[in-house]
């Protein structure tokens, strides 16, 4: 990536899209405890996964950013007893299928992470910073604005 | 075929005699020689127009749809007990029953609006591909018997193989002989090659991450956005889609090239458990975009990830509107 390597400070622009009752709460918790995570996420809070529409993930690279990150209620504890699965499923489709058309994998990424684990938001968010670094800027399916 | 034909014909007429259908979609002898189109029969004496042959391109699931929900919207101002009720009779072959199940699946409509009148189906002739076998010549006159394509075109006489220009969905098709029907026309016939429905997704699978973004791009570039690929779609019926949408807008109507990704990355994302590889999208398009390539993925991880063939049977629910516990989860990040 000739871009990457041209702007040495190049930092990436992470669109994460949170449940409000898990990963929203977990990432308050990261906050509240004064947990350091890299602040390259820009946090978008939804009441649920399963309301995220797949068009959001599409729409966020188009439009410039560098990798989505989708996280909800682990299986089994939703709010809404069954949203994060239906999105489950949703994603695996969606996830295999930008794959299969050349897209870099790790810009979409989708985890779990409850209300309790403010650690672990921590550990995903810098995890999820480094893969999206390693790639180096989104070329592809973005627009060129201006 | 020919006995199919009259059988056909004879069932449309009796339907239409004794009021059990109000109209009859079907295929007609097109204008164009080695063609045939969708047509509607109401009355006993059209029945004769109807035309079952290797030309009958399009799904009419997409009419029956469109009759169903077109009538009901012109019963909205009428009076409860004065309304009508239409039952619409088609002729379905084994993927257009399979849209059918797909509508009845999504509750677009009762089974009792429908009249099915199955036929069995061996495939049917891509136009393109004819096209490509004659080097583009015009087509003034042509037959086709006993699987073979007798054409006259303006530089001579020729003659080809239908099964080397048979479309792509039909080389490999699982389900040709309709799944549901009220009647049927026609005995069974075997399946064409399911066994290697999948080789040519496998093969691009493999291909490098950058060689697919390639061909997703090249591919992507020859679009126009007529959208008549989802005219042409029976599982595209939303009043409404998303291409339309100005609250938001989804996708920029312009010439950016990133639009018309987005536009077709996310109609093929709408296929998930829906798309029953009727090839009528691919037949329609006049840019040749290779839709199929993609829109067999989504089919063969439906069929991986859920274990859902769209349409194959009236048991199953929609694969996106319902999930498993044990469904798989190795796409998850753990950091
Ligand atoms: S996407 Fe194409 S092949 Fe699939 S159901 Fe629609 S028209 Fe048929
Ligand atoms: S029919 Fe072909 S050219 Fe028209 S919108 Fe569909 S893919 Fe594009």
């Amino acid at each position: 990536m000739a871009e990457n390597l041209a702007s040495k400070d190049w930092e990436p622009k992470i669109v994460a899209i949170v449940c409000n009752w898990c990963t929203y709460a977990g990432a308050d918790l990261a906050g509240i405890s004064r947990i350091q995570y890299p602040p390259n996420v820009r946090i978008i809070r939804v009441p649920c996964t399963g309301r995220i529409n797949p068009f959001y993930i599409v729409k966020a690279l188009q439009t410039g950013a560098d990798g989505v990150l989708v996280s909800g209620c682990h299986p089994g504890e939703c709010h809404y007893i069954s949203g994060n699965l239906v999105a489950r499923r949703k994603f695996a489709a969606l996830k295999s299928f930008l794959s299969y058309i050349g897209m870099e994998g790790d810009r979409t990424m989708f985890t779990w992470v409850s209300a309790s684990e403010g650690d672990r938001f921590a550990q995903v968010i810098r995890g999820v910073t480094a893969k999206v670094k390693a790639l180096g800027p989104a070329t592809k399916l973005k627009k060129k604005l201006g | 075929m020919e006995n199919i034909e009259t059988k056909l014909r004879e069932e449309a007429k009796r339907l239409l005699l004794e009021k059990k259908a109000d109209v009859i979609v079907g295929y007609e002898k097109g204008t164009l020689p080695l063609t045939a189109t969708p047509c509607f029969i109401t009355t006993p004496e059209e029945a004769d127009k109807l035309v079952w042959n290797d030309l009958c391109t399009q799904n009419l699931a997409k009419f029956v749809h469109d009759l169903i929900t077109q009538h009901k919207n012109s019963q909205k101002r009428v009076k409860p007990e004065d309304r009508k009720k239409k039952v619409i009779g088609v002729v379905a072959r084994g993927c257009t029953t399979r849209s059918l199940i797909i509508h009845l699946q999504e509750r677009q409509y009762g089974r009792d609006e429908v009249y099915i009148i199955g036929v069995p189906c061996t495939g049917y002739m891509d136009v393109k591909k004819l096209k490509v076998a004659v080097n583009g010549a015009d087509i003034v006159e042509g037959s086709i018997a006993d699987g073979k394509i007798s054409i006259t075109t303006a530089e001579g006489e020729k003659s080809i193989a239908l099964k080397d220009v048979l479309a792509e969905s039909c080389r490999t098709c699982r389900f040709n002989n309709p799944i549901i029907s009220d009647t049927m026309v026609g005995s069974p016939v075997p399946a064409m090659n399911p066994d290697h429905e999948y080789d040519d997704v496998s093969e691009f699978e493999k291909k490098s991450i950058e060689e697919r973004w390639t061909y997703f791009t090249k591919e992507m570039e020859k679009c126009i956005r007529c959208n008549a690929c989802r005219q042409a779609c029976p599982s595209c019926y939303c009043p409404t889609c998303f291409v339309e949408q100005s609250q938001p807008q989804w996708v920029g109507i312009g010439e950016d090239k990133t639009d018309t990704q987005v536009f077709q990355l996310m109609r093929l994302y709408h296929m998930v458990g829906r798309c029953v590889d009727c090839g009528s999208c691919v037949a329609v398009c006049p840019m040749g975009v290779d839709l199929r390539k993609f829109l067999k993925k989504i089919d063969k991880d439906c069929w991986e990830l859920f274990g859902n063939r769209a349409g194959s049977s009236m048991e199953d629910t929609p694969p996106l509107g319902k999930y498993s516990e044990n469904d798989k989860e190795e796409f998850i990040f753990n950091p």
